[in-house]
Parts: structure tokens; C-alpha cells; sequence
């Protein structure tokens, strides 16, 4: 036994990673391969302004990781001040296009990476918003020169189904907002592993239960070695059995009756050992709880479940809703259980037991797959479509239905200087995040969002008065601005102009003592953030906009890849307080 | 600026936006402060340092060149690896093999007109008090638990009140996948590292005999080619998770176990992973991280606005979620619960003398020390061989065994918490 | 910058603490106090069975622990572990070796220990204490369960009494199927 023979073959082939996957080695670990082709394939579209440096850096944080293609819009030339805040440039850029250089300098972060400038403004770029069809993604840096630009690249990203990023980044605050198709999917949501995943130990099917049997049948009577390596679900199976037995064949139902479950299963073990206890035993008791649960689906299923276009497939139904109607079905046939996801956690157990018990959760998973599939493709004969959906896809979402996520798009909000915001059903809830926050004893971040869009309105105003001053036009259409015996006045400034246009939730649609937003406390705060705006002067600090930058850029990523959860739909960062909040607006 | 009267106020057009928050006050600053030219100055001589030149470290030297800091100093121990150039973007491909701290430090130089940035190409362990206290603040980047500890330490021990320039905040960043936090400490005025450290969560493992006897996992065949076998086959050899030779010896290995077992999922890159103990990485993480502690190291640098209070964490893996907070410091934490204390001895008194007079002392009467220099054990009531290896130490005269103004600690079993003097001869 | 220092000298104002002079001499660190700590608190547990030496007293962080199980199967036996703990201790946990080749289910031919506290289940706020228990108790209560020597373990689990025969072979010296292990019998 101990003789060894030494081997003369040769060494097998280096299934080493190639050079793609070394460069790109600590990303794959979070998105693989699927993500990052699908980061390669995306073309990023930056409509640049202001200073500017919050969109370059958005751009760094998408190179590195190796985004197919960027194209950065950029009106102006380098300046002085410049410098003094944009990494990607030097002193030979001086004078230079902006969206040039800016380009250059960020290429040689990733060779691998097709970068393209364009020096417009982004009026003149979005002249033609077709011109925005040749992007997957378009971050447009806030504020725009008025209302109407933003207006026209919001309605045509939502017409060709592109999200659109508007990022917002002033002094020590930013923001930014989130346009996703009307209907944006998630199946790959990445959940917390320790989040309970459905092992089916209350609808155990024959294969399980057989092998149970197997294990469990003289649990008396075994070794204590053997005793101590029955698998966790095969002892709560077993328990379970005799629990029933004695109960007219119900399952522990409640807290009680599951703490009682518990003791009965700690019972088993045995004591008169080393250990005083037995591990796989002490896994049992401590999985009750969480195990014994009968099917249910979470929220965001739940809202897949219930949409139209969950239940009534149509001829171009995304592969999605296909999918999602097959689940449906076979949520609906088999009294409320998902397809069995297949994965098994760890456990103290014989590796040959384990791995059968494996074996036996993989060909369930794979026999709920292939029902899901005959569904899928009976759907696929009736609407008459040609090319099948994937299986691969089918099967991701068989593993993760219960995880799924379908997030619904909202278009941007613009704070028009011509109209009052309407808030309409949103109203209730931003008036509920003030008072919650102000119930925990918190400040609500909600009036810096608020300054944002007073500091678009203002921007917007601005343009239009400029506008009238060169084309003399009617000027009492435009609040806030008086004719006093034919002079024009002069334009408020943000700070001033800021509490003409505080947006208030419309009264119509929640009869309360309106507008709610004017709290005293929302207010306080809402004034410190237009001051210290105001004290910025639309400057930008590196350090915020190098944040900003990276959590656009983590959003972003999360979007492209359909990886992970992205916000819905507004974020803003308060670098003073270096607090963030979200906001469904 | 056309009216360059001088080349400073030249120089200043390109911190114009920067200046709109160094010559005005907002409306959270601090009342008491005076912004202008004092606060510009102050931040342009400010000397920090910033440790780790790795996926944080690039981007903080960055934003510190881009915050108004004119002198900093990096220190890393570590070269540049190809898996490196997802995020760290001083870095280009031809620098693989180079020192990180130096590579960095000449990129950012290069491209901020004006800032001078000094590499250290080495480990923070070989420079002394006397280096850290040049700084103004320290910038961390790390990845190692221990060298935080370290520089905590280091900084919570150099604290002397009668000199207020020795407190040195100390920022820390930290980053893994989509998450991350950013803390701020003032070493003996908050809680430091060593009062959180449990929020560190420690690695998961496995038990020993699993991987000798029962593997289930691919990541348990894996472990035990790399704790089991190795050892066994290659004694010899140091195992060094940056060869690949080595990680594929270890692969192979790896996966003939996982077949004898009947267990799927044992690859190469999950080889690399659990060996090198890999944590997933991405600049945008970096970037958000980096520069929340630089935003901190500004708001310090300059009062232009309060800074964290004092623990920031982020994740991006749903949504986005932030929770900022503040830590208790610990009353018994063993680096900032009890500072060492000046003690002035006679360095003629024995040790046995020493310890005598430890009994009597008003705050805490030492029945039964045990103590020690960071280099001696100086006399130790336990264990036995110990006592005895010491013992002849009770003799000796207190000048034969410290220096002057060296650090002694002390523990005793009636107290949880160990002491620390710093012993002073009296001439 | 200006403004902590204000306020560190008011919170020193408000303790009244007593000032420390600078120095740069090297500082005793929090992995040293916390094993000269841990090592004054085994008092109660080495007792005749167990003993510690250190090659370097100056060094706490390295050292030998001797057990001598006075019952149970390894009785009379003498088991050498090398203890080496870094300075990232209390956070790592120690690391423990048995220098000599011995035939027991929990350690296997190269000096690994298989115990809970020493891998999984270390916390910081274990101490070395806890660890020599734990020790101390695989000799008194070998766990055939979940072993690292294999062969030993089921040599146990299927012949208590041959497996006693076999401790005492290896223990003088012998071999044991076919592998020689070290003589560990008293001096």
C-alpha cells in the first residue's frame, strides 16, 4: 500500500485562467462571465456639463471593468479651473476640447475599451433625439440648460426602452435619478445566501422520502458514528413523520409548535459522548424555524404573478414574461411550490451522503425544469415563435424565481419654471418618508432631492428669461419674473429663487393640511442645502463627485449586467452628513 | 486671472472651485471658523500619508492631490499584478512587477501640477514614531486586518496631551464586492480600530477533520490540498499562492480528491480564490470608499464643514443603503481603555522593589504583576517555568532591564485590563 | 486640524489625566499583553498533568506545551504542541502543532489538531486557556467521530480494546499498520 510507483506521464494541459480572466479576476467573482459580456457588448453615452468630472468619473469606474464603448458629449474647452478638479486631464490640454481630452487620457485606462468624443453642447447632440438609438445607456449630467432638453432625452430613452441616468452633482451634495424601461426584470438578483431558500421538507417528494427512510429507519439502533452523520433534513424528516403520526398527520404550524418540534428533535440526540451532543442534531434544532415553513412567494413574484403580462402572453412577449407565465403555471399546479431551486446547503454529513442527498435535490430541480420548459415551449408554439428561449435561461430562472425582481420605470421628474410639479401619486409617500424620518427623531434627506429640482427649475428659468431679454416676448407668462414699468429685472439668484419654487405636494390628491413638505424641519434643512449650494456656485468637489461617480457607475454596472438590484429610483448623498437615501419618486 | 498680479494668485484660478469653499463659510461650518487664506494654507501644508497604494490607495492620492493637499507620502509593501488593473488605475500593463507606492506616487505627481508625493516602497512596521509624527493625518487603504491594529496602535500610543499635534486622525476605508465602509477615528478621543475590532467578521472555516475525512464542498477539497496535502507532499517547499505552478499543483490535487468523493465544482479560479482567500474587488467600491474618506480628510484638514461622526457603511448589492452611525469606544479596549501612564522610579530600585511599590499605588494595587517590555518578559507570576526563567530578573536594578522612558505592561489577575507605564528615571 | 486639537485639550482638561512624556521606544503590543494576560490565568488549569517552556522567555508568543494524561489510554504518555501565535491574536487564533508522530484519531502524521476552537469555532474572546482544555481533553476522550487520522479512528470505533493495544505500541515506539511512530513514554 505504501509502495508507490512514480508516475511518468506528462503533466496535463494548465487549465490556468487566460489573460482576460487574470486582468478581470476580482470582478468575475461577482458577475462572471454573463455579466461581463454583457458589459462588453453595452455603449455608454456621457452628455457632459458643468465642471463635469462627476460623469468622468462614472466613465473611469465602466473602463476599468472593460464596458464595450463609451462616446462623451462636451460643449467646451479645457480651462484653468479644470485642472484643479478633472483627473483625466493635463496641462497640454489647455484650450482643448474637453470631451476630447478627457477621452484620451481615460482610454489608456483599458486599451480593450472603444472610446469616442463628440464636442457639442447637448442640445445641439440631441437635435435629432434618434441620434440617442445608437447607445444602450445614456448618463445625462444635470443641470441641462433648460427644462425642455431634459424633457425631450427623458421621452425618447423611455420610446426606445435606454436608461437614462440624470446625475446631479453640486459642492458637498448629488444626485441622481433612474429611468429604466417601463419593465425591467431581474431574475440573476444575487440574494444574501443566509436569505431562506425552499428545501421542501414539508412537501418532500418520493426520492426524498425513500432515502429518508433509508437513513432514519433505525435511528435507534445505529452506531454512534452513523448516528451523528444523518444528514440534518433527513433527521427533521424523520421527526417530522413521527410528529405527525401522533397529530393526525399535521406538521408543526406555529411558533409554539415549532419551538415544541424543536425540543422533541434535541431529544434524539445523543449525550453520552466527547461532546455532550450530537452537531447534526444541533443543525436540526437550529433549522426549524426556518425550514418548516410552507410555500410562499415573496412580494416581487408575487407582482410578477399578478401582471397582465404574466397572464395574457401576447405575440411579442419578452422572453421574461414567457418564462414567468410557465412558473405561474406550475406554481398554480402544485398548491403554491416554485420549482425546486436544487441547491443544497452545507451540512455535517457522510461526503457519499451527502452527495446522494445532493444528487436527489439536483434531479428534482432539473424534472420541475423540464415542466417549466414543456410550458415554455407549448407558449412558444401558440404564439408562433421561431426561435426557442434558452434553456440556460429558463433554468436561471427556475433557481432564483423566488429572488426574481421586476422593477417598473418612472420617468424623470422636471421641474418646469412654466408649471407646478405635480406629484400626483406620489405624494402620500414622500409626505410619509418626512414624517416617518421625523418620528425616528431623523433628518429626511428628501429636501435635497427637493433643492435639486428647485436648482433645475431655477436653470431652467434663467434660460428663459435670458431667452425673452433677446426676443422681447410677453413676460407676465412667466411666474416670477415682473414687468415693472418696462424694465426687466434682473435674474433672482439660485438662493432667492429657490423659495419662490419650493415644490409643494399637490393638495387634490391627499386631502391633508398641505403642503406637508413645509415642515419645519424639511424646511431647515431644505434652506442649509440651498445655502450650501449656493455657497458652491454649481463648483464641483472632487471627492463628491469621485463618489457620486462610483455609486452611478455601481448602478450602472447593476442595470447592464441585470445583476444585482439597482435603485428605483433616486438617490441623493449629503457629504456632510456622508449619509445617502432613496427615494421612489 | 488675467490680472496676474503674482504667481500665487495665478496659481489659485485652478482651485477656483475649490476656493468657493475655502474663502466662504456654509451653513453648517463651525461658527468659530475663519476661512481664507489661513485655512488654505493649513491645508496646503499639511503633510499626510496615505497607506496602502493598492484599489483604494490610487484613488485617495488622487483625490487628496485633487483636494488641495500639496505634500503627501505613500507607503506599500507591494507590486503591481495584472489582476490589479481592473481597479487600480495608476497602473498600466507594462507596470506588472513594479512597486505599487512608487508607481502611483509618480503617476499622480505627474498628472496634479504641483503636489509631491513620496513613496515608501515597504511595510509600515519599519518606520517609527518619529516618521508618523511628521503627519498631519493618516489615510488607510487596507486590506489586512493586522496592519490596521498596527498603525492604530502605533497612533493611539503617540498621543501626548501636552503636545496636541501628536494626535493624528487616523481614516480607514475598507471594501469587498459592492460594499464597504469608511470610519473616522481620533486615536484616545473615540473608539478606535482595536474597540471594533468585532465588526471584522473572521473568515469562515471549516473543521480540520471535514476536510481529512468527510469533504462534501468543492471548497473542502480544496482547503485540504492546501492544508493536508501540501504538507504532506511538499514540506519543503513554501507554498507561495502567487506561483502558479504551486495553485495548479494544488488544483490537481484538489480536483482528484473531489473525484474520489464524487464532488463537482472544483475549477482553477476557485482554487486561486480560497487559497489567496480572494475578495472580490471593483473600482466603482474603491472609488465610493476612497472617497468618502477623503471627503472626511478634507472636511478635517480645512473645518469647512463637520466631519463623520463616525462610522459610515455602504452596500450596493440591493439598492443603495448607507448606515452612519457611531461607536462607543470600549472602556476596556486594550489599546485606547488605558494609556500608558508616566512613572517616575529610582532606576537604582531593584525589580522586586519595583513591584513592591506597584501593591501600594492609589489606582490599582497590583498584588500579583506580571510584566513586560515589548522586547523582555521582565517577571512573570505564571506559568511555573516561566516564574522561574524570570525570577533572577528580580534582582536586577530597574537600569539594567528598561531604558529610560521605555513602555512596560502589566498584568494582574485581579484586573481585566493591563496597565502600561511609561518608566521615567529620576536623575 | 486646529479644532480637534481644542478639543482634545479640553477632554484632557475635563479627565484631568495624568501626562505621558513622548518616547519612541517600542511598545509593548496588544497581542503580548493579551497572552502575558492568558498565560497568568492558566494558573488553575496546568496543574501536574501540564507544563509550559519557552525557548526564549523574552518571546510569550512561542511556546511548548507538555501534556501528561495521568488517565484514560495515553496515560504515562508525554505529547509535545508547539504554540505560535502571531500579533494578529486575539483576531487569529493560535496556531498549534504536535511535534511528535503519534497514533490518535484527532491528530494526524504531520502534528495537525483537529479542534473545533482551534479553526471554526475560535472567537477572540477564547483564551489559551480554553485551547489546553481542549487538548487535554482529546487525550482523555479520543473522538473517533470526527477524526483526522482515519485509520486510527476506525480502529477505535471497531475495537476499542485493539485500539488500546495500538496507543501503547505507538506510544513505545512501535509501529502500528506499518507505520513507525515516536517513542513519547517518560523519562
Amino acid at each position: 500500500m505504501t509502495t508507490m510507483v512514480e508516475r511518468t506521464t506528462t503533466p496535463p494541459p494548465l487549465q490556468g485562467p487566460t489573460a482576460k480572466e487574470k486582468k478581470y479576476d476580482r470582478q468575475l467573482r461577482l458577475w462572471a462571465a454573463g455579466g461581463q459580456q454583457a458589459l462588453e457588448d453595452a455603449k455608454v453615452l456621457l452628455l457632459n456639463s458643468g465642471p463635469g468630472v462627476v460623469g468622468v468619473e462614472t466613465l473611469k469606474n465602466l473602463i476599468l471593468p472593460g464596458v464595450g464603448n463609451y462616446t462623451i458629449v462636451d460643449e467646451v474647452d479645457v480651462t484653468e479651473k479644470d485642472l484643479g478638479v478633472n483627473f483625466f486631464l493635463e496641462e497640454s490640454s489647455l484650450g482643448k476640447s474637453r470631451a476630447e481630452e478627457s477621452c484620451k487620457y481615460l482610454q489608456e485606462l483599458n486599451l480593450e475599451v472603444n472610446g469616442n468624443a463628440i464636442q457639442k453642447s447637448t442640445e445641439s447632440f440631441v437635435e435629432k433625439p434618434s441620434v440617442l438609438d445608437n447607445y444602450t445607456l445614456i448618463i445625462l449630467i444635470g443641470p441641462t440648460k433648460d427644462c425642455s432638453i431634459l424633457e425631450k432625452i427623458s421621452q425618447h430613452a423611455q420610446k426606445s426602452s435606454i436608461p437614462l441616468f440624470y446625475v446631479h452633482c453640486v459642492g458637498f451634495f448629488s444626485h441622481f435619478s433612474v429611468q429604466l424601461p417601463a419593465q425591467f426584470p431581474i431574475v440573476d438578483t444575487h440574494p444574501d445566501p443566509a436569505s431562506t431558500q425552499d428545501l421542501r421538507l414539508l412537501n418532500p417528494w418520493p426520492e426524498l422520502l425513500i432515502f429518508a427512510r433509508e437513513k432514519t429507519g433505525n435511528l435507534p439502533f445505529q452506531r454512534d458514528h452513523e448516528h451523528g452523520h444523518v444528514p440534518y433534513l433527513l433527521l427533521l424528516l424523520h421527526y417530522l413523520n413521527v410528529w405527525k403520526a401522533a397529530r393526525d398527520g399535521k406538521a408543526p404550524a406555529n411558533y409554539s409548535n415549532k419551538k415544541e418540534f424543536a425540543a422533541m428533535v434535541a431529544e434524539g440526540a445523543r449525550k453520552n459522548n466527547a461532546e455532550g451532543g450530537e452537531e447534526n442534531f444541533d443543525e436540526a434544532t437550529a433549522n426549524v424555524l426556518k425550514s418548516l415553513n410552507p410555500p410562499s412567494i415573496s412580494s416581487g413574484l408575487k407582482e410578477v404573478f399578478e401582471s397582465d403580462d404574466c397572464r395574457n402572453l401576447r405575440k411579442g412577449s419578452a422572453n421574461f414574461w414567457i418564462i414567468a407565465h410557465a412558473i405561474n403555471k406550475f406554481h398554480a399546479a402544485h398548491n403554491g411550490l416554485l420549482p425546486l431551486p436544487g441547491a443544497l446547503p452545507d451540512m455535517k454529513a457522510q461526503s457519499s451522503d451527502y452527495i446522494q442527498l445532493q444528487n436527489i435535490y439536483k434531479a428534482k430541480a432539473h424534472s420541475d425544469f423540464a415542466e417549466v420548459t414543456a410550458t415554455v415551449r407549448r407558449s412558444e408554439k401558440d404564439l408562433d415563435i421561431e426561435s426557442p428561449i434558452d434553456d440556460k435561461e429558463i433554468e436561471a430562472f427556475c433557481k432564483g424565481a423566488q429572488f426574481v425582481k421586476l422593477i417598473r420605470g418612472r420617468p424623470i421628474r422636471i421641474a418646469k419654471s412654466t408649471e407646478t410639479l405635480d406629484w400626483s401619486d406620489r405624494a402620500g409617500a414622500l409626505s410619509m418618508e418626512l414624517e416617518n424620518q421625523k418620528m425616528m427623531g431623523l433628518e429626511s434627506l428628501l429636501p435635497i432631492y427637493f433643492a435639486f429640482l428647485a436648482l433645475d427649475r431655477h436653470h431652467d428659468e434663467t434660460s428663459r428669461l435670458e431667452q425673452s431679454r433677446r426676443e422681447p416676448s410677453p413676460l407676465k407668462e412667466i411666474p416670477g419674473a415682473r414687468d415693472v414699468s418696462g424694465a426687466v429685472l434682473p435674474v433672482p439668484n439660485f438662493a432667492e429663487a429657490a423659495h419662490f419654487y419650493t415644490p409643494a405636494v399637490d393638495p387634490e390628491t391627499e386631502p391633508k393640511p398641505w403642503p406637508r413638505f413645509d415642515t419645519p424641519e424639511a424646511r431647515k434643512t431644505f434652506d442649509n442645502v440651498v445655502k450650501e449650494l449656493d455657497r458652491a456656485d454649481g463648483a464641483e468637489l472632487h471627492n463628491i463627485s469621485a463618489l457620486t461617480g462610483g455609486m452611478v457607475a455601481q448602478e450602472v454596472i447593476k442595470v447592464i449586467t441585470k445583476q444585482y438590484v439597482p435603485v428605483d429610483n433616486t438617490c441623493v448623498f449629503d457629504g456632510i452628513a456622508s449619509k445617502t437615501a432613496v427615494f421612489n419618486i | 486671472m488675467e490680472t496676474m498680479v503674482n504667481g500665487i494668485e495665478h496659481s489659485r484660478e485652478r482651485w477656483r472651485y475649490l476656493d468657493y469653499f475655502l474663502n466662504k463659510p456654509g451653513p453648517t461650518s463651525d461658527p468659530e471658523w475663519l476661512p481664507g487664506e489661513q485655512t488654505i494654507n493649513s491645508l496646503e501644508t499639511s503633510k499626510v500619508l496615505v497607506i496602502g497604494a493598492g484599489g483604494l490607495g490610487c484613488e485617495i492620492l488622487k483625490n487628496l492631490a485633487l483636494s488641495g493637499f500639496k505634500d503627501i507620502h505613500v507607503i506599500d509593501m507591494d507590486t503591481i499584478d495584472v489582476s490589479n488593473l481592473n481597479r487600480q488605475f495608476l497602473f498600466r500593463e507594462a507596470d506588472v512587477g513594479k512597486s505599487k507606492a512608487e508607481c502611483a506616487a509618480a503617476f499622480v505627481e505627474k498628472r496634479v501640477k504641483g503636489v509631491k508625493i513620496t513613496p515608501f516602497n515597504g511595510k509600515i512596521q519599519d518606520k517609527d514614531e518619529d516618521y508618523y509624527m511628521q503627519f498631519k493625518m493618516i489615510i488607510c487603504g487596507l486590506d489586512s486586518i493586522e496592519a490596521r491594529r498596527w498603525i492604530n496602535a502605533t497612533l493611539v500610543g503617540m498621543v501626548d496631551t501636552e503636545n496636541p499635534e501628536s494626535l493624528k486622525p487616523l481614516i480607514d476605508g475598507g471594501t469587498e464586492g459592492f460594499k464597504g465602509q469608511s470610519r473616522v477615528i481620533l486615536p484616545t478621543m473615540n473608539s478606535c480600530i482595536e474597540c471594533q475590532l468585532d465588526m471584522h467578521t473572521p473568515r469562515a472555516a471549516v473543521p480540520l477533520c471535514t476536510l481529512a475525512t468527510i469533504p462534501r464542498q468543492p471548497a473542502h477539497c480544496i482547503e485540504w490540498a492546501h492544508i493536508i496535502a501540501w504538507e504532506e507532499h511538499r514540506k519543503d517547499d513554501i507554498l507561495d499562492t502567487d506561483d502558479p505552478e504551486h495553485i495548479t499543483w494544488l488544483y490537481q490535487k484538489a480536483l482528484a480528491r473531489a473525484q474520489e468523493f464524487n464532488i463537482p465544482g472544483v475549477t482553477y479560479s476557485m482554487t486561486q480564490g480560497v487559497v489567496k482567500n480572494i475578495i472580490p474587488a471593483i473600482a466603482s467600491t474603491n472609488a465610493i470608499i476612497a472617497a468618502s474618506c477623503c471627503n472626511e480628510a478634507f472636511k478635517i484638514a480645512t473645518s469647512c464643514n463637520p466631519w463623520l461622526q463616525n462610522y459610515m457603511m455602504y452596500s450596493g448589492d440591493d439598492g443603495v443603503y448607507t448606515y452612519t452611525f457611531e461607536t462607543e469606544q470600549k472602556e476596556d479596549c486594550p489599546v485606547c481603555g488605558n494609556l500608558a501612564k508616566s512613572l517616575t522610579v529610582n532606576p537604582n530600585m531593584t525589580l522586586q522593589e519595583f513591584i513592591d511599590s506597584l501593591g501600594e499605588r492609589a489606582e490599582a494595587q497590583l498584588m500579583k504583576p506580571t510584566l513586560r517590555t515589548e522586547e523582555k518578559s521582565l517577571y512573570s507570576q505564571f506559568p511555573a517555568s516561566l516564574r522561574e526563567q524570570t525570577a533572577p530578573n528580580l534582582e536586577k536594578r530597574l537600569s539594567e532591564l528598561v531604558e529610560n522612558g521605555e513602555e512596560i505592561g502589566i498584568s494582574d489577575p485581579a484586573f481585566a485590563i493591563a496597565f502600561k507605564y511609561k518608566l521615567i528615571f529620576s536623575s | 486640524m486646529l479644532k480637534i486639537w481644542s478639543m482634545k485639550q479640553q477632554q484632557q482638561k475635563d479627565a484631568n489625566a495624568e501626562s505621558a512624556a513622548g518616547t519612541k521606544k517600542k511598545k509593548v503590543t496588544a497581542a503580548q499583553l493579551r497572552v502575558q494576560k492568558d498565560l497568568a490565568e492558566l494558573e488553575g488549569t496546568l496543574g501536574k498533568t501540564m507544563k509550559t517552556s519557552f525557548p526564549d522567555p523574552n518571546d510569550i508568543l512561542n511556546f511548548i506545551l507538555t501534556i501528561e494524561p495521568d488517565e484514560g489510554m495515553y496515560k504515562g504518555g508525554s505529547f509535545h504542541f508547539n504554540f505560535a501565535i502571531n500579533q494578529n491574536f486575539p483576531h487569529d487564533p493560535p496556531k498549534v502543532k504536535c511535534t511528535q508522530k503519534i497514533y490518535h484519531p484527532n491528530i494526524d502524521l504531520e502534528g495537525n489538531v483537529c479542534l473545533n476552537i482551534l479553526r471554526e469555532d475560535w472567537k477572540p474572546v477564547l483564551n489559551l486557556n480554553a485551547v489546553i482544555v481542549g487538548l487535554q481533553f482529546l487525550f482523555l476522550e479520543p473522538n473517533a467521530s470526527d477524526p483526522l487520522n482515519k485509520e486510527a479512528a476506525e480502529d477505535l470505533r471497531s475495537n476499542r480494546e485493539g485500539f488500546k493495544r495500538n496507543v501503547r505500541t505507538s506510544m513505545s515506539g512501535g509501529a502500528v499498520k506499518n507505520e513507525q511512530y515516536e517513542r513519547v513514554i517518560g523519562r
